[in-house]
C-alpha cells in the first residue's frame, strides 16, 4: 500500500486482484504527465511519500499498471 | 448553423465531438463509425483478452452520452467515399450526409501477413473489442500459440498467452524484439519478461506460411527456416494499414497517412484529420511525424475540434506521446519518437532496468525507459524546451537524473 498526505486528504493506492464493477478503470497511459509522475512516486515509495497533488485521480478508480491499483481519496 | 461530420468514433473522433459540442453549442454534429458499439477503451481491451477485466469498465460512452449532447451517432455505418466539392460523405447504403466541416479520424486496420494460410481460422489480429473477445475465447481453450510481429502490439499477444496459461512461441525476424528502438541489452530484459510468463522468443525466424486442418483451422506456423510451431491460434501484429481507402478519389495529400499541419488541417479546405492516421507537423521535432498512441490521438481530436469550431488556427498540437507496457513485473515506457534521431545514449542499470535516449540535432526527441520510469517527466520537459543536451549524456544517464546538473541552457 502506498499513500500520500495533503492538507486534510490522502491518496492511497492498494494493489487489487479483483475488478467487478468499479466506477472507472484507466490504463496508466491515460494519466496526464504530471499524474503519471505522482502515481509512479506513490507506487515506488511503497509508503508515505511527498506527493501532494490529487488532481487527475478519482476516488475508487482502478489504474492498470504492472499491477492493478485501486485509488482512494480519504 | 454549422454541420460537422466526424468519420470514426475512436478516441480521436470522440474527443473532437466532445470539444465541438463545448465550443459550438448550436451546431449539428454527426459521428459515423463502422463498429457496432460506441467509443470504448481500446488500450484496455488487452486486459479483457487476458481474462483480467470484464467488459463493462472498458466501455467509455453509451448511446445516451451522444443523445445527451445532441450528437447524432451512426453505428455500423461504413463511409465509402467523400466528395469534397459537393461536401458530402457517402455511406455504404447509398445515402449521403452533408457537411460544412469534416474530420477524418478512421485510424488503421492490422496488416495481414501476405503468406499462405494467413486467412485461416484462428489467425487473429488485435484492434477492436470484437477482436479481443475472440482472442479471449481462443486463449481460454488453447494450449499453444504462435505470435508474429516484434513490436508494441505483438507483445500484447504474448501477455495474453502468459495470463491465460498458453504456451507461446514468439517468432521474430531479427535478433530481438522492437529492434528499431532497443539494443540487444534492452531487448533482453523484455525477452526475459516474455520467458517469465511462458512465452519463448524465437529469433531470426518470422513466418513463411501457416498450416491448417481440413476445417481451415490453423494448426501450425512454419518459419522461413522450415521450423514448425504447432499452435491452436496465431496472433499476428505486423503493423497497421491506415483506413484511407475510401478517400481514393479525394485529392488529399498523403504520405503513409494523411498529412496535416499542427492545427490538424489537411491540404483541403474544411477537411481535418486526427489520430493514428495523421502525419502531422510536429512542432517539437521540426518535421512531420506520426504517433500511434491513445493520449496523442485524444489530444489531436481535441485540437481538431477546437480549430474546426473556431474556423481558424486557434491552437496547435504540441505533445510528447508515451506508450507503456505493463504486462511484466517491471514497467516499460516509450516516449516521443524513440526510433528517430541522429544520436543516442543508453545504459543498463540492472537485470530489469535500462534506458535509451534518442537525440536529433543535440535535442532529445524520444526514448525508452525500462524498469525505472522516474526520469520520464524530466526528459519530456527537455523535449518541450528544445534544449541541446546531447553533449551531457552522463547527466541524462545518471541513475537519478537531476536537471540542475546540466550546464546552463545556451541561447539557441
Ligand atoms: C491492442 C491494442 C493495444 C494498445 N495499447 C496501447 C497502449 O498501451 N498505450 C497507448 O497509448 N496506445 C495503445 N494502443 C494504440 C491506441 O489504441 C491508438 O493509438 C488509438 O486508439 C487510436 O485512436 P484513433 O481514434 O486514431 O483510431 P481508432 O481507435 O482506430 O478509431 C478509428 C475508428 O474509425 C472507424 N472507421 C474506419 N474506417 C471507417 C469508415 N470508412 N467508415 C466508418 N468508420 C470507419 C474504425 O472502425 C474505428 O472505430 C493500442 C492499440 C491496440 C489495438
Amino acid at each position: 500500500m502506498s499513500s500520500s498526505s495533503t492538507v486534510g486528504r490522502t491518496v492511497t493506492l492498494r494493489r487489487t486482484e479483483t475488478v467487478r464493477s468499479p466506477p472507472r478503470v484507466r490504463h496508466v497511459d491515460e494519466l496526464s504527465e504530471d499524474a503519471l509522475a505522482r502515481f509512479y512516486d506513490l507506487v515506488t515509495s511503497g509508503g508515505g511519500s511527498a506527493v501532494t497533488d490529487l488532481t487527475g485521480f478519482v476516488d475508487g478508480e482502478i489504474i492498470v499498471f504492472t499491477d492493478y491499483y485501486r485509488v482512494s481519496l480519504e | 448553423m454549422t454541420e460537422y461530420v466526424i468519420i470514426g468514433d475512436g478516441i480521436s473522433g470522440s474527443s473532437a465531438a466532445e470539444t465541438l459540442r463545448e465550443e459550438d453549442p448550436d451546431s449539428e454534429i454527426t459521428v459515423i463509425t463502422d463498429e457496432g458499439e460506441p467509443l470504448y477503451n481500446r488500450i484496455l481491451i488487452k486486459e479483457h483478452a487476458k481474462g483480467k477485466l470484464p467488459e463493462a469498465p472498458i466501455s467509455i460512452h453509451d448511446e445516451a452520452w451522444y443523445e445527451d449532447r445532441d450528437i447524432t451517432l451512426s453505428l455500423d455505418t461504413h463511409v465509402t467515399t467523400v466528395d469534397t466539392d459537393e461536401k458530402v460523405v457517402r455511406i455504404h447504403d447509398g445515402s449521403d450526409v452533408s457537411y460544412d466541416k469534416l474530420l477524418i479520424a478512421t485510424g488503421g486496420t492490422p496488416t495481414q501477413l501476405p503468406v499462405p494460410g494467413s486467412d485461416a481460422e484462428g489467425v487473429l489480429h488485435f484492434w477492436t473489442f470484437q477482436d479481443a473477445r475472440r482472442i479471449k475465447e481462443y486463449a481460454e481453450e488453447a494450449e499453444q500459440a504462435a505470435i508474429v510481429g516484434a513490436g508494441l502490439l505483438g507483445i500484447d499477444f504474448a501477455a495474453v498467452c502468459g495470463a491465460q496459461g498458453v504456451e507461446g512461441n514468439y517468432l521474430m525476424r531479427g535478433d530481438r524484439w522492437w529492434r528499431y528502438a532497443l539494443s540487444s541489452e534492452g531487448a533482453e530484459i523484455m525477452h526475459q519478461g516474455m520467458r517469465d510468463v511462458g512465452v519463448e522468443p524465437v529469433f531470426d525466424s518470422g513466418l513463411d506460411h501457416f498450416e491448417t486442418d481440413d476445417d481451415g483451422q490453423v494448426t501450425a506456423a512454419v518459419d522461413p527456416n522450415g521450423e514448425r510451431y504447432p499452435c491452436d491460434f496465431a496472433g499476428v501484429a505486423i503493423g497497421l494499414t491506415f483506413n484511407t481507402e475510401f478517400l481514393h478519389d479525394v485529392d488529399l495529400e498523403m504520405d503513409n497517412g494523411i498529412v496535416v499541419d499542427q492545427y490538424m488541417q489537411t491540404n483541403l479546405e474544411d477537411v481535418y484529420a486526427a489520430g493514428d492516421l495523421t502525419r502531422f507537423y510536429d512542432v517539437l521535432l521540426g518535421e512531420h511525424a506520426q504517433n500511434g498512441s491513445w493520449g496523442s490521438a485524444k489530444e489531436q481530436g481535441r485540437i481538431a475540434g477546437t480549430n474546426m469550431a473556431a474556423d481558424g488556427e486557434t491552437e496547435g498540437f504540441e505533445w510528447v506521446s508515451s506508450y507503456s507496457i505493463t504486462h511484466f513485473d517491471f514497467p516499460f515506457l516509450s516516449f516521443g519518437h524513440p526510433t528517430l534521431g541522429d544520436d543516442h545514449a543508453e545504459r543498463k542499470y540492472s537485470d530489469t532496468e535500462w534506458r535509451r535516449i534518442a537525440f536529433k540535432d543535440g535535442k532529445i526527441v524520444g526514448g525508452v525507459l525500462i524498469g525505472d520510469l522516474a526520469p520520464q517527466s524530466k526528459f519530456k520537459q527537455l523535449m518541450r524546451e528544445g534544449r541541446v543536451v546531447a553533449d551531457q549524456k552522463e547527466v541524462l544517464l545518471a541513475e537519478t537524473v537531476d536537471l540542475d546538473d546540466l550546464a546552463p541552457a545556451q541561447e539557441q
